[in-house]
């Protein structure tokens, strides 16, 4: 569903993506796990045509997203990281204007804002500007946006970040039912455990490559995703030059 | 509860004259009030109440003092401003805290420098029958200043949201009483050559007709003129008493710099537009325009570069009738060139539109709408009034064609430069006068070029129509035809090139924005 090959991005002089190959199969929900700043986000807004790549393809499909944005587009759900929304609509607004954007019609944008609504729980507020949304609240405006269009491939950078617990379970089933009837999900996380159950297959991030990947078992390799992802990651630094914080003043 | 008020005030002013910097600062306001109240008294002094050019001249310099003094309460800062909202926690009723706050607005440099006004056009008028009119008058108008700069200092305060947004109201409020006091002393310069009476007359006889120069315009009228003019002056400072009433009851029960929320089920402005992409696009420009302080401040100070001009050009010596031809046409161009930077407005959000891979001409009008619907009613209905007011004959069509002209043009230009040139713009939810972090050298091309762009596209049109105004009428029609004709096709090339710009450039725009 998703191929990905030889991307490449560098801002100024610093690398942020080296090189990176990746495949998602149709029906996987594909977890991206990376330290702060290994090139995630980056990584994640080239695949999605929102950021142009120094070098490679993305292909989404059979369409190209950066030859032929709109074939791609069209199949594509986006929740990018800290980005803004409109967020002088009303949450009903926004998602209303997310779906005719997308192409829909008036009746079929409307139902469809009600029906993502109740899903994840946001009837409440959907009369509220999104200025006034808690964090976790614009994500799940933002998962009702990236969904409104029915797309085929949904990429969601930090999807549960601010997130209460029980609307994290009601996403999470929404996107394991998304995923059973087709729909693939590429999704970007710091919370191992989360990924761990959530999804099948798993890339590791670090410095702009790829250093693992495959299912969630070959990464794994017997250890828990947090210790490899650790490991991965350059290991435990020893804690040097902190003595005096285990010397307490008092 | 007035005595609390008014005792928080004054400790307030007392503040001012502990720690040796604020003394300094002290200090130097208090030489400024010196000097004022010793210029205005000297001048008011050297009045001559026979000669015309005199009396006109006092009508201008008073009206103009009287907005510098209305304004001066925002000079020294918001910080420790009594404003109405800082009351709100106290169970005060609203007509009392609005009397209250009205009459502590009145001490201070702000009353003392306007009962400095009230006794120098007593003394103008002194040894003459309009004395006591001159001070009735006066007083009314003193008490129109006093709440005008409580309205004013409320409504910053509301502005306000961030310190340097205070403080850029502060050096904004300073710029233009600078302003007003050097056009009071070019009018009195102009007064004392006496060569200008004329100019000075007309000026005069229209602040006489206005909210700004009818109290001080009392005394020196014939007996009708001088009654209505009262009445007129009275019944301004009742509406500014009531209006301030009003939006002390509004400050105290809204809450804080909450803008209105629709309490329906329905979606507003979308339901009214068509269900496509750019429908809903020009639904929600339409929202912010009405929404956002950043577009609203512009709007706002929208008909303040006209008038200034008109003021400037008036003083300057350019003849009334000429002067009525400039105010629409200027209002047209920065309403068209206003939305030159939409994009950077609409910051990361706008990564939504990349996403739909929305078409380029379809976010173009989108965008374009508000513009066309504040600025074509305006320019349709004030064009041809403004053109009977120049009274030069034949005029109207060329007027209503200039100025559609350059607001069309004025948008297709912006429509390209928003996609190819745009810059670093306040953040939503700043304050207007909040500047980004960055702030790029793009900026001063873009906005020049842009404008320079559209005078360019229109310079045609205004050429034949300054022709058709000065002494050969047969080339208005032509004006017309040519205002009208460059704008619908400068629009939809603007739209056209801006829109295929726009798709190109989308992820680059987007990734300027996030650097910003």
């Amino acid at each position: 569903m998703l191929q990905v090959t030889g991307l490449r991005k560098r801002f100024g002089r610093t690398i942020a993506v080296d090189g990176i190959d990746l495949a998602v199969r149709k029906g996987a929900i594909f977890g991206f796990v990376g330290p702060n700043g290994a090139g995630k986000t980056t990584t994640l807004s080239m695949i999605t045509g929102l950021l142009r790549p120094d070098a490679g393809s993305v292909v989404v499909g059979e369409a190209d997203v950066w030859r032929s944005p709109g074939d791609a587009k069209r199949v594509l759900g986006v929740l990018p990281d800290r980005m803004r929304l409109f967020d002088r609509l009303t949450g009903a607004q926004m998602l209303y204007y997310c779906g005719v954007l997308h192409g829909l019609d008036r009746e079929t944008a409307r139902s469809r804002s009600e029906d993502l609504s109740r899903a994840l729980a946001l009837e409440g507020s959907l009369d509220r500007p999104v200025a006034d949304y808690s964090i976790g609240m614009i994500k799940k405006v933002s998962l009702a946006a990236a969904l409104i269009h029915s797309p085929r491939l949904l990429v969601l950078d930090e999807p549960f970040e601010g997130v209460d617990p029980v609307s994290t379970a009601h996403a999470i089933d929404l996107l394991r039912s998304y995923a059973r009837a087709g729909g693939t999900v590429v999704l970007s996380s710091h919370n191992m455990d989360l990924v761990e159950r959530v999804c099948d297959s798993v890339a590791v991030i670090v410095g702009g490559s790829i250093l693992a990947t495959g299912t969630l078992e070959e990464v794994r390799a017997g250890s828990s995703l947090e210790e490899r992802f650790v490991d991965l990651a350059g290991g435990r630094s020893a804690v040097e030059g902190l003595e005096w914080l285990t010397t307490f003043s008092d | 509860m007035v005595d609390d008020v008014l005792r928080l005030k004054l400790a307030l002013l007392g503040s001012a004259f502990r720690g040796a910097r604020r003394l300094a600062r002290t200090g130097l306001v208090a030489v400024l009030i010196a000097v004022f109240t010793g210029a205005v008294l000297d001048a008011a002094q050297s009045f001559r109440p026979e000669d015309d050019g005199h009396r006109a001249g006092l009508i201008v310099i008073t009206s103009i003092l009287a907005l510098a003094l209305a304004i001066c309460p925002l000079t020294s800062g918001l910080g420790s401003a009594l404003e109405p909202r800082r009351f709100a926690p106290f169970p005060i009723a609203p007509g009392r805290l609005a009397a209250t706050l009205a009459l502590a607005g009145a001490v201070g440099v702000q009353g003392l420098l306007t009962i400095v006004l009230v006794i120098a056009l007593g003394v103008a008028w002194a040894g003459t029958p309009f004395e006591g009119a001159a001070v009735g008058g006066g007083l009314v108008g003193g008490v129109a200043i006093v709440l005008t700069g409580q309205f004013l200092v409320a409504i910053a305060a509301q502005l306000a949201v961030a310190p340097t947004t205070a403080r850029t109201v502060a050096l904004f409020a300073r710029g233009v009483v600078g302003l007003c006091l050097a056009a009071a002393i070019t009018t009195a310069l102009v007064v004392e050559r006496g060569r200008d009476d004329a100019r000075v007359d007309e000026v005069a006889a229209f602040l006489s007709s206005s909210p700004l120069g009818l109290p001080w315009a009392v005394a020196g009228s014939e007996p009708p003129a001088l009654t209505a003019r009262m009445l007129g002056a009275i019944a301004l400072v009742g509406v500014l008493a009531l209006g301030w009433r009003l939006l002390v009851g509004r400050l105290l029960e809204a809450p804080e710099r909450q803008r209105w929320v629709p309490r329906s089920r329905g979606l507003g402005v979308f339901d009214l537009v068509p269900a496509t992409q750019g429908g809903v696009i020009a639904a929600r420009s339409i929202l912010y325009w009405t929404r956002d302080p950043r577009y609203r401040l512009a709007i706002l100070a929208l008909p303040v570069a006209p008038a200034l001009m008109m003021i400037a050009l008036a003083i300057a010596g350019v003849p009334g009738q000429y002067l009525w031809l400039i105010p629409i046409p200027v209002l047209a161009l920065f309403l068209g060139w206003f939305s030159h930077n939409d994009v950077a407005y609409d910051h990361t959000a706008v990564w939504l539109h990349v996403a739909a891979h929305v078409r380029g001409a379809s976010d173009r009008w989108g965008r374009a709408v508000p513009p066309l619907l504040l600025g074509v009613p305006l320019v349709v209905l004030l064009a041809p009034l403004f053109a009977v007011w120049s009274g030069i004959e034949g005029i109207e069509p060329a007027l209503l064609g200039t100025s559609l002209g350059l607001l069309l043009t004025g948008i297709g230009v912006s429509s390209v430069a928003s996609a190819a040139a745009p810059y670093p713009a306040p953040r939503p939810g700043a304050g207007p006068f909040d500047q980004p972090p960055l702030t790029a050298a793009t900026a001063g091309w873009s906005q020049g070029l842009s404008l320079l762009a559209i005078i360019v596209l229109m310079s045609p049109t205004l050429h034949t129509a300054w022709r058709g105004a000065t002494g050969e009428p047969e080339l208005l029609p032509a004006a017309a035809i040519a205002g009208a004709a460059t704008g619908v096709v400068m629009l939809a090339l603007g739209v056209l090139i801006g829109g295929r710009v726009f798709r190109r450039r989308a992820p680059e725009l987007l990734d300027l924005v996030l650097r910003s």
